[in-house]
Order: structure tokens, then sequence, then C-alpha cells
């Protein structure tokens, strides 16, 4: 019989292992653009995660406080570039607020209507990467990209852009709709609520894609009121908070529609709710389409520079990731004195490090996934 | 005739004022909320009252907001909502010329973090008891301000000499 020695033993030190840094990003086709994050993985397991932003920053505000209200509508469709509608809405309505200028109501309606096509349309975007994201590569892109072109036509039709409109102006819209443009939206409706059964059938009851998102890394309401979250991932905690709703702009007091929200606030809560917003805002598109009145869309009265003496406000929408703020503050001439962006995606990304700690590698994609970022929202 | 020893305050601050009653403030408004101004050194005091009482509940911090006003220095500005209560309200604070000293209030809101790191760089704020204020969106290393006034807008250029103005810092 052999005896081992005392120091040949198998002691628990033996077991130990080292905690290794492994650098995501920021070229990595899971970050969902040029975002770094180093995570300091033991074994399988994230114990710390470090986000490094500022790759795609372009000095918006700076570039902003230097130029004439009207030139910076160029950029501010740049921040969530998925949703250039819904941007040019929040900075219009700011410079609107400090100007006290007023917008024609059919201008109203075509807004709301744009920003209700950008929000499906960052949706459908949404479904689509993050399909790619837990597994289902390709399909999911595919089916999104499908409805997207057809959004992006209409879009390029009123504007001669796709993803960068600057459709919008302070005090109304660059120009009326094209002729027959209302009942060609109707038939686009119809087909975004086929892509949107598409997905369901594609997504929502399938076990795989179920299984690998309920449950994962569920948020407390408390917890993303701290943590400053807003849009889906904050309703999907079973907070009602939509600023469409809580304090309403623009014509949305007068539209009918519901607050999605989640339960548990886990990953599949957030797509949850993303999916039963892009039906609501289907039916918002219906509504403005029967609604919209005739009229002017811009307002006649503006002079061709626009000079604001003084005064702040804090103007704030629901973008299509959560809530879009723009923060202006004027003190006479043609510029702004300041103007700051609240960007929904990057006070979401700031609660990241948070999220994933304690999770395992594979499901650190799928969390960023869910928080839907666009990254040149996040950089500014 | 007015009653100059109570003075009306607009909105919200008039509640506040009722319950932090020990927290000097001036109150004024915005063109969207009510706004109130506080020293840097009863921040803390009067946010941790906004918080924790039952009656104002100013549990989410919305934005944050840095301001470079020239000679009269540096300007901190919060926006807070209530998710319980629905309200909101603007804090103001004033940092005094070459003393860009603010209290962080990392530890009453975690969302504040990033909101803070990203002032300190672009305008030189400067956060006490905050956690890690390193670059949030510039390079690691780079130690300019570039939401100043007195930052020109286009360095590249100066730096090039197509632009001949003096940039101010050097590279």
């Amino acid at each position: 019989m052999t005896v081992w020695p005392e120091e040949r033993l198998v002691t628990a030190d033996d077991f130990n292992t080292v905690d290794m840094t492994i650098n995501v990003g920021p070229q990595h086709p899971a970050t969902h653009g040029v975002f770094r994050m180093v995570l300091t993985v033991d074994g399988e397991m994230v114990v710390d995660c470090e986000p490094y932003i500022g790759y795609l920053h372009r000095g918006l505000e700076k570039l902003t406080e230097n130029h004439d209200y009207r030139q910076s509508m160029g950029w501010w469709d740049r921040t969530d570039y998925l949703a250039g509608m819904a941007c040019e809405m929040a900075y219009c309505m700011a410079v609107e607020k400090l100007g006290q200028f007023e917008v024609p109501e059919r201008a109203e309606y075509i807004r709301v209507m744009m920003v209700e096509l950008s929000r499906i349309l960052s949706h459908l975007m949404f479904f689509g990467a993050f399909g790619a994201d837990v597994g289902s590569f390709g399909t999911s892109f595919i089916y999104a990209w499908r409805e997207r072109e057809r959004i992006y036509d209409f879009f390029e039709e009123v504007s001669g852009d796709r993803m960068f409109p600057t459709y919008f102006r302070p005090g109304g819209l660059q120009m009326d709709l094209p002729e027959n443009y209302e009942d060609r939206v109707r038939w686009l409706l119809g087909s975004i609520r086929q892509g949107l059964e598409d997905f369901d059938g594609l997504l929502t009851g399938n076990e795989i894609f179920v299984e690998r998102c309920r449950g994962l890394s569920p948020v407390t309401q408390e917890q993303a009121i701290d943590w400053g979250l807003s849009g889906a991932c904050l309703r999907s905690t079973g907070l009602p908070y939509d600023i469409r709703k809580v304090e309403p702009y623009s014509i949305y007091d007068r539209l009918k529609f519901d607050i999605p929200v989640g339960k548990t606030g886990d990953i599949f809560d957030r797509f949850i709710v993303r999916m039963a917003e892009a039906w609501q805002s289907t039916k918002i598109i219906e509504q403005c389409l029967d609604q919209m009145p005739k009229g002017l869309v811009l307002n006649p009265d503006l002079p061709k520079t626009l000079r604001i003496e003084s005064g702040e406000c804090y103007v704030r929408t629901e973008g299509t990731k959560g809530e879009y703020g723009v923060y202006a503050m004027a003190k006479g001439g043609n510029k702004p004195y300041r103007m700051k962006l609240r960007s929904p995606s990057f006070c979401n990304l700031s609660a990241l490090k948070q999220m994933v700690v304690g999770h395992y590698v594979a499901d650190a994609i799928i969390i960023l996934g869910s928080l839907d970022i666009v990254l040149g929202e996040v950089d500014k | 005739m007015t009653n100059e020893t109570a003075p009306a305050y607009p909105g919200v601050s008039a509640l506040v004022h009722k319950h932090l009653p020990k927290v000097p403030f001036t109150a004024d408004k915005t063109l969207t909320d009510a706004n109130i101004t506080v020293e840097p050194a009863h921040l803390l005091e009067l946010m941790q009252g906004l918080k924790e009482r039952r009656e104002l509940a100013f549990d989410y911090l919305r934005n944050m907001v840095g301001i470079d006003m020239q000679e009269e220095g540096l300007v901190c500005k919060y926006q807070l909502h209530s998710m319980k209560h629905r309200h909101s309200i603007q804090v103001t604070v004033h940092t005094p010329p070459g003393n860009p000293h603010i209290p962080s209030i990392t530890g009453l809101y975690a969302a504040a973090d990033w909101h803070e790191r990203e002032a300190a760089e672009m305008l030189g704020l400067v956060f006490d008891g905050h956690p890690n204020l390193k670059n949030l969106l510039l390079d690691e290393d780079v130690r300019i301000h570039p939401l100043l006034k007195a930052h020109p807008l286009q360095k590249m250029e100066i730096a090039q000499g197509i632009e001949d103005r003096d940039p101010g810092f050097k590279f």
C-alpha cells in the first residue's frame, strides 16, 4: 500500500481558480455597435463588468451650441439612428417650448404618425437583433428587415432619406405628405401587422427562446427606479410609466392606447412589452389617419432665423428606447446657450454592471441585447 | 399689497418648503418645471429630504445637466421625478468660479453615476465622494473640458493651423 506524503494530499487550494479578463468589443457583433465591456470571469460566471463607451462620441451638444436652431436638426436624428423621427420630434419640441412657437394641428398628427412608425421600426430591429443574440441566427433578422425596409420607403418618400430624414422643422414639418399617402399607410399597417404576427410565431411561442429568456436577470421596481431605467426596461417591472400617458405631449391625450407592462422585469418581459407596444403603435397610427385634419404643416409666422430671448426647459418625450429628454437653455441670439440630451440608452446602459454580475458569460450578451441600446444615442 | 414674509412658491416648491423648512433655498420656475436653487453645502441634505420624505418621494433621477455660466461659475441641474406622486422638480446648484466642487449624490441615486462622470469630464466639475470619477465619453487620459465656453469648437483645425485662434490648452 502506497502512503502519500502529507504534501501530496489534495487540498482545497488545488481547486482554486484564477479570475480571467475577457474583452468584448468594441468591434463585436453582440455589442450592437462600437461598445466595449471588460468582463472579469470566474469560470463561466461574471464577477465584474466594466463598460467603456464613447467610441462614437461626436460632440453633439457642443455642435448644437455653435449652430443655428435650424441647422442642428441634421445631427439630432443621428442620435437614435434607428428612429430618427422620434429624436427630431424631441429636439423640435424643445425649440418650440423655448420660443413659444405654435405648431399647426395637421403637423402634430403627421409627427405622431411618423414617430409611431419609427417606434415600430426600432422595435422590429430589436426583435431581429435580439433573436440573433439568443441563437435564431439570421431568420429573425431577415423577418425584421422586410417590414423595416417598407417603412423606410415611406420615410424616403416624404423626406428623401431613409434613416436620417430631417423631416421635422421647429414649428412644423418640411413639407406636406405626398398624394395618396394616407391610404398607402393603411396598406402598410396591414403589412406591419403581418410582420408582427410572424415574429409572434417565430419567437414568442418558441420554447427554446422562452426557456432561454424567462427568469433571467429579473429587475425589481425599486432597482429599476434607482438605476434610472426607462422605457420597456422600466415598464417590464410592472410600472406603467410612459411619458405619453404620464405627461401627455403633442396630441397623445386625444388618442386611445394602452401601456403594456410586464410582471417580473426579466428578459422575456422586456421582449413581450416591446411586442405589445408595437401593436399599440399600429392602433395609434390608425387613429391619427382617421382624425388627421387638413391644413398647413408649417407655422407661416416664423421668421427665417429663429431668435429666442431667454428661458430654460426640460422637454421629455417617450422615445423608442425610453425617456428621451432634451434640456435646453437660451440666452438670446440664434443659437441655444446649452442643449443636453438625456438619452435613454445611456441611462439604461449605466445599469449594465449591476445586471450582468452573477450571470453566465453567454447570458451577459443577452442581457446587453435586451436593453436595446443604440450607440449613437449613448455616445452623443 | 403683497406679504413679503411669506414668498409664494410656484408649483411643487411650496410642498418642498412645507416639508423641508430647514433647508434654505430660493424657488422660481422654468418653462416646464418648478426650480429650486440651493448652495452646494445644502445639496445632500435637500436631496435626502426630497427622496426620503413620503410626501415628496422624488425617487427617480431623470437627468442631470452641467452648464458653464462663464463669469458666474459652473452650474449643475438635477431633474427629479416622483413615481408615486407624479410630480417633477428641478434642483439647481451654483458653484463659485474657480471652485467647482459639488457633493456627489451617487449614494442616494445610483443613476447619478454616469451623469456625474459625464459632467466631470465635459465641464471640469468635481463631485466629492464619487467612487470612480474617470473619463466616460472622452479618452481616458485626455484632460480637456470641451463643453466649457472657452473651449473652441474646432480644435483639430487649430492644431493643423487652419484656424488661428489660441486653443487655450496643450495637446
